[in-house]
């Protein structure tokens, strides 16, 4: 009864009892370990092999070791897209991730009204991108609502959409409204769990507003912030949705993302083994960065 | 959304109790809670008179700033014709629903939101069976092979979808998939995280609970049915709502599977409209039917969104 009772724990059993668990939990399991094994680790997989062939969907499919990879060191297009990727992640993350400190502290305390605010701002990360894209063209666009705005500051108000320096702000403004409400909750939870006695002895201390957020609340969100360091340049770097619905890749290229040739190179060359070799330098970016990241911010844990 | 609001029913209250003197006394109670939170907070901390106002100032200001995209969609939507310049069109009049006549009757529209209702439904009934399934055996029954089958299921997390995206479509072109909702859906079926979340779940649930059964002379699925999947109510509700968000909102892979018009979801149908030089008006009619649905889960299952990021991070 007693080895009945704990089926979660470790230890070793014998007898039908735990061969009928053991074909019942295998049983269970075995739907999804199908579908893992057909879409996730076959894929997986096959994807690194694919990009050391010619595969296409008309044919090919042999091995021509590192003929993708050559190719893609000399291909001028690879550089201009991984550099407009790195440069929409460096305006698009810290964007983010100031935003979500900012409104964290803001409606940090119980006040009237404090739970619409974090409602209304938690609204566009349930938002698909697309849609919000469809209105941000016409909010970024000459003479619309953010050209007057800037022009107020004395820039011209053509749109923003159209020229090759200011596109990704754009973009970035854009990434930065639809994710710094998931931000601003990861690190609200976060925050309810300083001690309210640290903070009022700070208080007593004489610690001023900046000295308490500085010495007391950054340090207690520090691994809150790693891991939307991490989560947000990894999604910042595939970013796409917004950017093929608002430009396209345009104009000539300053918006045109790995992802995008990854997608073009994959669905409208049908140059399959070339796209699969897109996708593992994006593996490999990922997680170099995330292991820089790891450094930087990460070092003290 | 239905194992949400199945999931709510329970808790609301049997019988409406009077409006007036209800409505009052929940505001007395709500001032009340709002009054014991500060008062466990010094003074000092709560702030000064100004600080609160300076809070309340750029709190608004942001509020507006993300809200204005919203409301523009909404307003432009409903404006006569493209004449959607700026300012003059964001005045709530003159308004018109000619532009949902031009989406709702000339476009696909219609067949695009069943195409998406297709997708996010099926898939959120398909993950949830699947990973309750997967997580119960995993927290609860003991076979060969278990830890390392889970944490290998967890580890595909860390592989970018971008890399198994392209095998995975050249599979289903093979097998005659590409335009079929079989083709678009099954592939994402295979939820890692919806794994996880379900295994950690079950995990907090005490053996007794199914043991009990079990003496009793069940059958395994008559306790998964009956007493494992009734337990399981929180998670379900939390993991659906987002599981329902994700397939709703999901693009590259309608993109790339419904090639023809008929086979298009929402936002891959309204991102080809934004680049036929549709006009801004008919495109954002679009955009709010896209919209509503989601507005609507929000507003009824917001706490199983919040709850959701804050207690597991489910990315939004």
């Amino acid at each position: 009864m007693a080895v009945v009772a704990e089926p979660g724990r470790r230890g070793r059993r014998s007898g039908p009892q735990a061969r009928r668990e053991a074909r019942i939990g295998l049983l269970f399991v075995l739907p999804c370990f199908l579908l893992f094994l057909a879409f996730r680790f076959g894929p997986g997989i096959a994807g690194v092999l694919m990009s050391f062939t010619d595969y296409s969907l008309t044919g090919g499919g042999h091995f021509i070791g590192l003929d993708n990879f050559i190719r893609l060191w000399h291909d001028p297009l690879f550089w201009s897209s991984l550099k407009v990727t790195v440069l929409y992640t460096v305006m698009a993350v810290p964007g983010t991730l100031l935003a979500s400190v900012a409104l964290a502290l803001l409606t940090r305390r119980a006040f009237r009204g404090a739970k619409l605010f974090r409602s209304v701002f938690f609204l566009p990360v349930v938002t698909s991108l697309v849609l919000a894209a469809t209105v941000f063209v016409w909010i970024f666009s000459t003479g619309g609502p953010w050209a007057t705005f800037v022009s107020w500051l004395g820039l011209s108000d053509s749109g923003w959409l159209g020229d090759d320096v200011f596109v990704l702000p754009a973009l970035a403004i854009v990434g930065v409204w639809s994710r710094f409400g998931y931000g601003m909750l990861i690190l609200l939870a976060r925050m309810q769990d300083i001690p309210r006695e640290l903070e009022e002895a700070a208080l007593t201390d004489g610690a001023g507003p900046w000295q308490r957020f500085r010495y007391l609340v950054l340090p207690q969100l520090r691994p809150a912030l790693f891991f939307l360091a991490v989560l947000e340049t990894t999604s910042s770097f595939q970013v796409f949705d917004a950017i093929y619905t608002m430009t396209g890749g345009g104009p000539a290229n300053a918006s045109y993302t790995l992802v995008f040739q990854l997608y073009d190179a994959g669905f409208k060359y049908f140059d399959l083994g070339y796209a699969a070799t897109i996708g593992v330098a994006l593996f490999v970016l990922t997680l170099v960065v995330a292991l820089v990241q790891r450094l930087v911010i990460g070092k003290d844990q | 959304m239905t194992t949400a609001s199945a999931e709510r029913t329970p808790h609301t209250p049997p019988a409406p109790a009077p409006p007036g003197p209800d409505r009052t006394g929940r505001r007395a109670e709500r001032a009340r809670r709002r009054a014991a939170e500060r008062d466990g907070v010094p003074h000092a901390m709560r702030g000064t008179r100004g600080g609160r106002i300076v809070r309340g100032v750029l709190l608004t200001l942001a509020a507006l700033v993300t809200v204005f995209p919203f409301y523009a969609m909404v307003v432009l939507s409903l404006k006569p014709s493209a004449a959607v310049e700026f300012p003059g069109s964001l005045l709530p009049w003159p308004l018109t629903g000619e532009a949902y006549g031009t989406v709702l009757g000339a476009q696909s529209v219609p067949r695009w939101l069943l195409n998406t209702l297709v997708y996010s439904l099926v898939s959120v009934v398909g993950v949830l069976l699947l990973a309750a399934l997967a997580g119960y055996a995993f927290a609860k029954k003991r076979f060969p092979g278990r830890e390392a089958m889970f944490w290998s299921f967890l580890s595909m997390v860390m592989v970018p979808y971008h890399v198994t995206m392209i095998p995975t479509f050249a599979m289903i072109a093979k097998l005659g998939g590409v335009d079929t909702y079989w083709g678009l859906i099954i592939p994402t079926l295979a939820n890692a995280q919806a794994v996880f979340l379900m295994r950690q779940f079950v995990r907090s649930l005490p053996d007794e609970l199914f043991e009990a059964a079990r003496l009793d002379g069940c059958g395994e699925w008559q306790i998964f049915y009956r007493i494992v999947l009734p337990l399981l109510k929180p998670i379900l509700a939390t993991l659906g709502v987002f599981v329902f968000l994700w397939h709703w909102n999901d693009f590259l892979w309608p993109l790339v599977i419904g090639q023809s018009t008929d086979m298009r979801t929402l936002t891959v149908g309204i991102a080809s409209l934004q680049q036929q030089n549709v006009p801004l008006n008919v495109v954002l009619s679009g955009s709010v039917i896209a919209f509503v649905p989601i507005f609507a889960a929000y507003l009824v299952g917001q706490r199983y969104f919040t709850e959701g990021v804050t207690t597991s991070g489910i990315k939004g």
